[in-house]
């Protein structure tokens, strides 16, 4: 390091070709990379660092002491084929895509629902469109728990609702299905955001094409199909991603419910669990842990292509 | 997770700023080691698993009375399983405390990852101490850690609802005789026991009473004892005596249903014995199948001095004399009544006993308590963890 940058002196002193290209860079390129380097600076050391760690680390096989004497061995993709030769893998990313999928299509639907209705403005409908804003404001401890205590299968009070109407009481959160319990959760989670954003984008449709429609005599269903929802839908496709990412990530709600016990285990919860000695076992399992959460990025990414995909050819349409 | 879950907390909070999938692992160094003081400041840094008590707590001063002449101690509590953890990183960037209180069954992996060091070449009396106790610090013949006292597990009954339901505590002398005193209470309308079955050592540590009362042995997990153990809990939850809730309950959830006054029994820790005193409830020790009582595993943690790279003499000298101060004859029952432990050395036990007769019905228990880890080591971890997914597994059948 030391003797590059001596020798790269040298050079320029002698007006070398790299001199000549530092000649070139004038103030205001200097000032240009002096603004851009804190951005540059903080990507690499919150961003490209750790990202690197993560992806060393499953290539690696770590345990507790190798971690701390910093001897774990380079094994290549080892770790992945083992993972993935798992029958837990893909029982866990079956249950994972479950969760994703049923939770967006009724995050969105019921989102898109909302957002229609609170575009009325209608007396009181500020008021109401922030009480929906009310599981996004909670803390995801708060709203678990409380979760948690609604789906007990003896003492919870959607037991006691079901009870009033003679359904017989539901174990909730049994192994077995648990995996539905947290997916109720996490999609009344997941309205408020989906309503916010859905709403914005209804507010910059003009009413212009609603008026054109009434009088060309559209009735109020057609006028969602063929107006609102293609209008929406640049805005119904970030929301999408930006929903799918969310989920895909969502450890908090599922861990105070069940601990990612049964069935509602995810690919982030296994991840949670093993890189920290959670769950089941207490052993860590840093390597493992790593290869799911290089695998969740992979799946993270793929879908943003996707995404970048379908919007530049839309620009081009 | 009910009310207060002090343990429970701070983990969810951990989960949400460390645990968010993609940044996952690459964030272990982030959330680890909070670092100790800088070196060469006179402050011992000391990590203990009881976050619960703060600043000013008896605890709390019973530790910095120790501190040697000339020195600080600079407390930090955390949540019990981020001790390890947080110790992992802090031993492998060299900012470890000089003492870290760690949990029992993590001893073996601590000592294999060399995050802790021999007490005696430091200079720590481990003499005169419970072999059944110390047992889970000493591997391969050096004790790492030294623990102050233990907790142990015992069956509480609320006699109010036992006398309603015309149960005898005396009357319960094995599996059969608890059953049946179970379901009498639960025919006289009361609600039946609760114990905490979460997944992980927590629901195994109140598991393993059980599987030893049946004659389990560590070393054989799957065997006949584990089914007739698993049986008897699950068949508690079938039968509707136990709530369904006790496979995601930790124990200080499943103290909170006891506490609500409705249920009979409840397999709890001694931890709870002041605050069961207070509502009126007794204990038992835990029966065995056959009769007897049940061996319950030890309870409670370890001192341990952590491993620095760039060692300080004077700076282990000193942990090592708090350790040894919090330890010494003098201290030891003062140091145990702080956390609620019974001591680990008979002398200073059986004067806690006779200062308080709370601790009377737990003696027996402490004294043929088994360390989880003392048999087979290492291979406790994993051990756990094939007890933990077959006694979900039972608890959700």
């Amino acid at each position: 390091m030391h003797a590059s940058s001596v020798s790269a002196s040298a050079r320029r002193a002698h007006g070398s070709p790299a001199r000549r290209r530092l000649h070139r860079l004038t103030p205001t390129r200097w000032a240009a990379i002096g603004f851009a380097a804190p951005l540059i600076l903080y990507m690499l050391i919150f961003y490209v660092v750790p990202l690197v760690q993560n992806v060393s680390m499953s290539l690696h096989r770590y345990s507790r002491r190798t971690f701390v004497t910093g001897e774990a061995p380079f094994v290549g993709l080892d770790i992945y084929k083992e993972v993935l030769s798992t029958n837990e893998f893909w029982t866990t990313l079956g249950q994972t895509l479950i969760f994703v999928v049923v939770s967006i299509v009724f995050q969105y639907s019921i989102g898109l629902a909302l957002a229609v209705f609170f575009n009325q403005n209608f007396k009181l409908s500020a008021t109401l469109r922030g009480i929906f804003l009310v599981p996004w404001l909670l803390p995801p401890m708060i709203s678990g728990t409380i979760w948690q205590w609604m789906m007990d299968a003896d003492n919870g009070i959607i037991n006691k609702f079901l009870g009033m109407l003679g359904i017989a009481p539901v174990w909730w959160l049994q192994a077995g299905h648990s995996l539905w319990a947290v997916i109720i959760a996490n999609i009344w989670l997941g309205i408020p955001f989906n309503l916010v954003i859905l709403y914005s984008g209804l507010q910059n449709i003009s009413k212009d094409l609603y008026e054109a429609a009434s009088l060309d005599g559209c009735n109020g269903w057609q006028k969602f199909w063929k107006i609102t929802f293609p209008l929406l839908r640049p805005v119904t496709m970030i929301t999408l991603l930006l929903g799918f990412v969310y989920t895909l990530k969502t450890v908090d709600i599922i861990w105070l419910m069940t601990q990612g016990s049964g069935t509602s285990q995810t690919l982030a919860t296994w991840s949670y669990a093993m890189a920290f000695g959670k769950g089941y076992s207490s052993t860590i399992r840093y390597s493992e842990a790593s290869v799911v959460g290089t695998l969740l990025i992979l799946i993270a990414l793929i879908f943003a292509f996707i995404y970048i995909g379908v919007q530049r050819r839309e620009e081009k349409a | 997770m009910r009310s207060s879950h002090i343990s429970v907390i701070p983990t969810a909070q951990k989960a949400l700023s460390c645990g968010v999938a993609v940044a996952l692992v690459a964030t272990l160094a982030g959330c680890g080691g909070s670092s100790s003081s800088a070196a060469g400041s006179k402050t011992l840094t000391f990590w203990d698993p009881y976050p619960q008590y703060t600043t000013g707590s008896v605890w709390d001063k019973q530790v910095k009375s120790c501190a040697p002449k000339g020195w600080k101690v600079k407390r930090q509590g955390m949540p019990q399983n981020d001790v390890l953890n947080n110790l992992t990183t802090a031993v492998k960037s060299d900012n470890a405390p000089d003492v870290a209180v760690i949990d029992n069954p993590f001893m073996p992996t601590a000592v294999d990852s060399g995050l802790v060091t021999d007490l005696a070449s430091a200079g720590v009396s481990t003499k005169g101490f419970d072999k059944n106790i110390e047992g889970p610090g000493i591997v391969d013949g050096k004790q790492y850690g030294l623990a102050f006292g233990t907790n142990a597990l015992g069956l509480y009954y609320n006699p109010a609802v036992l006398q309603k339901a015309g149960v005898d505590p005396s009357s319960i002398k094995d599996w059969q005789s608890l059953n049946a005193a179970i379901k009498k209470v639960v025919d006289s309308g009361a609600k039946g026991i609760t114990f905490a079955g979460i997944t992980g050592e927590e629901g195994v540590f109140q598991f393993l009473p059980w599987f030893w009362g049946a004659k389990g042995n560590l070393a054989h997990p799957d065997s006949q004892a584990a089914k007739e153990a698993e049986n008897l809990v699950s068949g508690w939850v079938r039968n509707g005596w136990a709530p369904k809730s006790v496979a995601t309950d930790n124990q200080s959830a499943s103290w909170d249903l006891m506490l609500t006054g409705d249920y009979g029994f409840a397999e709890n820790g001694s931890w709870q014995a002041a605050a069961a005193k207070k509502k009126g409830f007794k204990s038992i020790p835990i029966p065995a199948k056959d009769g007897g009582v049940a061996p319950v595993p030890t309870g409670g943690e370890f001192a341990t001095l952590p491993f620095h790279k760039k060692a300080d003499k004077d700076r282990q000298a000193a942990a090592a004399q708090l350790i040894s101060c919090l330890t010494s004859d003098s201290e030891l029952g003062k140091t145990n009544e702080a956390i609620g432990y019974l001591a680990a050395k008979k002398s200073v036990r059986d004067q806690q006993v006779k200062n308080d007769e709370l601790w009377a019905p737990w003696v027996e228990s402490v004294e043929n308590a088994r360390g989880r880890t003392t048999d087979i080591g290492m291979k406790y971890e994993s051990v756990s963890a094939q007890l933990s997914k077959s006694l979900q597994a039972a608890l959700n059948s």
